[in-house]
């Protein structure tokens, strides 16, 4: 086999020399079971980032990388929105307790990762936002008020920003209205309870350069969520046969 | 020096006395063969023995390290991958030569066919080759389960749901191959015994009945169109050819069979350097739901062809499919065992060799990327194109939300990422109007599950108008006469390719 | 050294027998040489009798792994009916009751607990119908999906799409102390329904069924 030998030579000799050929790197992990994934952007990408967006922007649910929301929400919570899931929404419980395919260590270490990722000191720039679990109890008339004087310019038109439309509210839950009005989405161009941000595009944005308050907030909210009504979302009747 | 070549002379013959071997050597390295036999297309078969050589010697390399016992086998090659010194490159030859091995011998068979070297009086040497590649692919499968991970639990299940299928016997098939009721310790034993024992043997002693048959009729000549075989002058006929017309098989041809399997064996060694071994993938722990299995190379055709499959025909097919192939490749030399040789003039033999090869190409890709089964964590994992989203509606990015939660992903691809189970969604609103979209979200039809009982109403009207805004921005969503109607009354039709066909 | 002188090449001593022995035979006369024949075959027999009689043993042991499935499966703890929670799927693994020592992590058993009713469960096989892979229960689809062939069955275990010819299996259930148990221990498998079975009609409830299911041996 001199051929083979004439081939086969520099290989041994390189494979002798440096001992890192490209096949043993491709050697080198050991497949982990799937609990004792740890790394967080391996957790994140497999698990959250559908919906939440890659790298925690521009996905279709709330962004979890808005230093904003990383301020306002305390681990405990993260914790258990991401263990149950969050009753109203869609998502879905992830604990292994809750029929899901995490372990609590694995929560741990999406929490840990997210405050180290996108966790920036004084998110807030000085100003106390309205805290994030509802205190007071809210006054629907007081919120429709508020949502046509701060809200309406631009979540207004046939189409667009539709926040009040029932179907929508349907799916998302108080909590849920609540978070996004004080963090805000800045991937979007949602502003946050200041109302400041995010708002050079928006002419008509006249009156609302003041934050809003804790009790505008409440309001707001208990407003939109007195116009949730699943029940009058009905089924659209199927045509019997659309079928090309 | 010439006392010392007096003394090795001296030692050769002392043996040679006893042995009594340079006879049968001599006339098997010198017999005449046909001068265009020396040809590249005839290098193949010799091409495998050399592969198997390396396979026994990699293997027993191998073995004295891996502990062929369920609870031990994957740390045993993972300690190969990563402790005992160029164990990773040990596995990695192995691996190759394997898949090398397979190919060679797929390649060997196809020549010999297309060849008519099958034909009288060669028929028993195409039967043993049947059968050498069935154990060849008896080794490949038994070794896929040796390395004894995930992939290997898993494919040896797919084994076992296939034997189950078999009437009356099913059940004790089943028990006898794992050598109990579940895939365990005793299932790994058994394959030891015989990817080790069992096959190896076998497969050597048929190799020997093959290359003696190669030695003791000839090697096929280079077919001719128009020289017909026939039993009665066949014999004749190449022995005229082969002593006439012949050259000593060494040098003559031999030659080219040592500088194809020496770039054999350098391929093995390349691709072991630089792609690795493979696996093991996962703990072989069946409780662990997260796994894709995928069985190796070799038997990625027949994982495509078992998906293809209706639901009518999966036990049929299972059954019956592989005795009618291996019963159609024994009994080709006996069906034509004489007349033309040459693909010249084998119209059908060509053709049914194009399409078997064919096929089992377009087979092995769609293996490679699976386009039927739902991909597990693309609704977690595969995030929306950011353009898809961007203006959209609170209702339209929660429908977004839904898709993704609600595992539609799984089987629909957008931007490239998702399962390719059901059609990729990025254009889907300008294929269906928004009713059809919704009446197969609620009763599915075809391979798509009926979602109208997992959704609520609000849930549907938010997927329903997220789907409805995936279209290129140059064209409309698809509407239907009615609505085309009630459009071009409210408005005089803007261009004649809104309305579409 | 004294073979030197032979020449080497020469297969010298074959013949010589061959030659001998024929003398031989010429000079003892036939009724010698069919009695040795005659031995010959009493030979032979004596080693087909051996050879049965070790072959017995060698077929039974070889067999040995080859018995009813009742015989493998006992009935086991998944744990309290308590613990499931109503309307829900909930993956559980245990260990298989039919176990060697150095079975290692394959004796690990994975299974879906569906509780129906307070007393009311469904127990599936995590086994896909078609060839056996690892399905996936996602209770956001309330569908459980494989990942080899695409097979898709909803939450009652009937079949939704894909290759499978029938549902997802099912164990035999009991509840005794206010534990689930299950009986369990053999792979489920075709084994005792290879033959063709009615495809449910999507989104109806038919596979489940007493007697479909392998595990209830």
């Amino acid at each position: 086999m001199r051929p083979a030998a004439m081939f086969a030579l520099p290989l041994v000799l390189a494979m002798a020399g440096c001992g890192r050929l490209p096949g043993a790197t491709a050697a080198a992990g050991t497949a982990p079971r799937p609990e004792e994934v740890m790394d967080f952007h391996a957790l994140y990408s497999a698990n959250c980032q559908a919906c939440h967006g890659a790298s925690g922007q521009n996905g279709p649910a709330m962004d979890l990388g808005n230093p904003e929301y990383q301020a306002l929400v305390d681990d405990a919570t993260l914790r258990k929105w991401i263990s149950g899931g969050m009753p109203g929404t869609e998502m879905p419980a992830f604990a292994q307790s809750a029929g899901g395919m995490l372990t609590d260590a694995q929560i741990g270490a999406i929490i840990a990762g997210m405050r180290r990722e996108w966790t920036k000191p004084n998110a807030f720039g000085g100003a106390t936002p309205p805290p994030y679990a509802q205190d007071q109890a809210g006054d629907v008339t007081h919120g429709q008020q508020a949502y046509q004087a701060r809200c309406a310019s631009c979540h207004q038109g046939p189409s667009r920003q539709q926040v009040t439309s029932t179907a929508y509210l349907s799916l998302v839950s108080d909590q849920a209205l609540r978070t996004i009005i004080i963090a805000g989405r800045p991937d979007i161009g949602q502003p946050d309870w200041r109302l400041q941000s995010g708002l050079a595009s928006q002419p008509s944005a006249g009156n609302i350069g003041s934050p809003l308050s804790a009790q505008d907030v409440t309001d707001i909210v208990t407003y939109l969520g007195s116009l949730r009504n699943p029940a009058a979302v009905s089924a659209a009747p199927l045509p019997v046969s659309p079928r090309r | 020096m010439p006392g010392m070549k007096q003394t090795a002379k001296q030692v050769y013959d002392w043996f040679e006395r006893r042995l009594q071997v340079e006879g049968p050597i001599k006339d098997a390295v010198l017999h005449k063969v046909p001068r265009n036999t020396a040809s590249w297309w005839y290098v193949f078969g010799s091409a495998a023995f050399t592969l198997l050589m390396l396979q026994i010697v990699t293997g027993i390399l191998l073995a004295l390290v891996y502990v062929p016992s369920a609870a031990e086998a994957w740390n045993s090659l993972n300690v190969l991958n990563h402790q005992v010194p160029l164990g990773w490159f040990l596995r990695a030859v192995h691996g190759w030569g394997s898949n090398f091995m397979v190919a060679v011998v797929f390649i060997h068979m196809a020549q010999v066919f297309l060849f008519g070297a099958y034909k009288f009086p060669r028929e028993l040497t195409w039967t043993v080759g049947v059968f050498l590649l069935l154990m060849t692919l008896g080794m490949a499968f038994t070794g896929q389960v040796l390395r004894f991970d995930q992939d290997a639990y898993w494919g040896l299940g797919i084994g076992v749901f296939i034997l189950s299928r078999v009437p009356w016997m099913g059940g004790g098939l089943v028990h006898l191959l794992l050598g109990g009721p579940t895939i365990a310790g005793a299932t790994l034993s058994r394959f030891f015994a015989l990817h080790v024992f069992v096959i190896p043997g076998t497969l050597l002693v048929l190799v020997a009945m093959h290359v003696w048959m190669v030695l003791k009729l000839g090697i096929n000549e280079w077919p001719m169109p128009g020289r017909l075989v026939r039993k009665s002058t066949y014999t004749a006929e190449y022995n005229k050819l082969a002593h006439e017309d012949g050259i000593p098989f060494v040098p003559g041809a031999f030659w080219k069979d040592l500088i194809f399997s020496g770039a054999v064996l350098a391929a093995v060694a390349v691709c072991a350097a630089v792609f690795g071994p493979s696996g093991p993938g996962g703990q072989p722990d069946p409780s662990i739901t997260q796994t894709v299995p995928k069985p190796d190379f070799p038997f990625l055709w027949i994982y495509a062809v078992l998906s293809y499959l209706p639901p009518s025909m999966e036990t049929p097919f299972i059954l019956i499919a592989p005795i009618l192939m291996i019963a159609g490749l024994l009994a080709v030399p006996f069906v034509a065992g004489e007349g033309e040789k040459s693909w010249h003039r084998r119209p059908v033999a060509v053709l049914a060799l194009t399409s078997v090869a064919v096929a089992w190409a377009v087979f092995t890709h769609l293996a490679t990327y699976t386009p039927w089964s739902p991909h597990m964590s693309a609704w977690s994992g595969d995030p929306l194109p950011v353009q898809y989203l961007r203006d959209a509606t609170p209702l339209v990015r929660q429908g977004a939300v839904i898709f993704q939660a609600k595992q539609c992903r799984n089987c629909h691809s957008i931007g490239g990422l998702g399962g390719e189970r059901g059609p990729a969604l990025d254009a889907v609103a300008t294929r269906m109007t928004l009713d059809q979209i919704r009446y197969k979200v609620v009763t599915g039809g075809g391979n798509m599950p009926a979602y109208g009982k997992n959704l609520s109403p609000p849930e549907i009207e938010a997927l329903v108008s997220f789907l409805e805004t995936l279209h290129p921005a140059n064209e409309q969503p698809a509407i239907d006469a009615a609505q085309q109607a009630t459009q071009s009354n409210a408005a005089p039709a803007p261009a004649s390719g809104a309305g579409g066909p | 050294m004294s073979d030197q002188s032979d020449n080497p090449h020469k297969q010298s001593t074959g013949p010589d027998i061959e030659t001998a022995s024929r003398l031989a035979s010429d000079r003892e006369g036939p009724a010698i040489v069919s009695r040795r024949w005659l031995l010959l075959k009493a030979g032979i027999a004596l080693n087909g009798l051996v050879g049965l009689a070790l072959a017995v043993p060698i077929v039974r042991y070889l067999l040995a792994p080859v018995r009813k499935d009742d015989s493998y499966k006992s009935w086991i703890s998944l744990g309290a009916a308590d613990s499931f929670p109503v309307g829900e799927t909930r993956l559980v693994s245990f260990k298989n009751p039919w176990t060697q020592p150095w079975d290692g992590e394959t004796d690990n058993v994975a299974a879906y607990v569906r509780k129906e009713g307070a007393s009311q469960f469904t127990v599936f096989a995590i086994n896909c119908a078609h060839l056996g892979c690892p399905v996936r229960w996602f209770p956001q689809s309330q569908l459980f999906m494989c990942p080899c062939h695409g097979g898709v069955y909803y939450a009652d275990g009937s079949r939704a799409s894909g290759p499978p010819e029938r549902g997802l299996f099912t164990y035999d259930y009991k509840i005794a102390g206010g534990q689930l148990q299950i009986d369990a221990g053999q792979m489920p498998s075709l084994s005792n329904t290879a033959k063709l079975v009615n495809i449910p009609t999507p989104g109806q409830n038919g596979s489940a069924k007493d007697g479909d299911c392998p595990c209830r041996g």
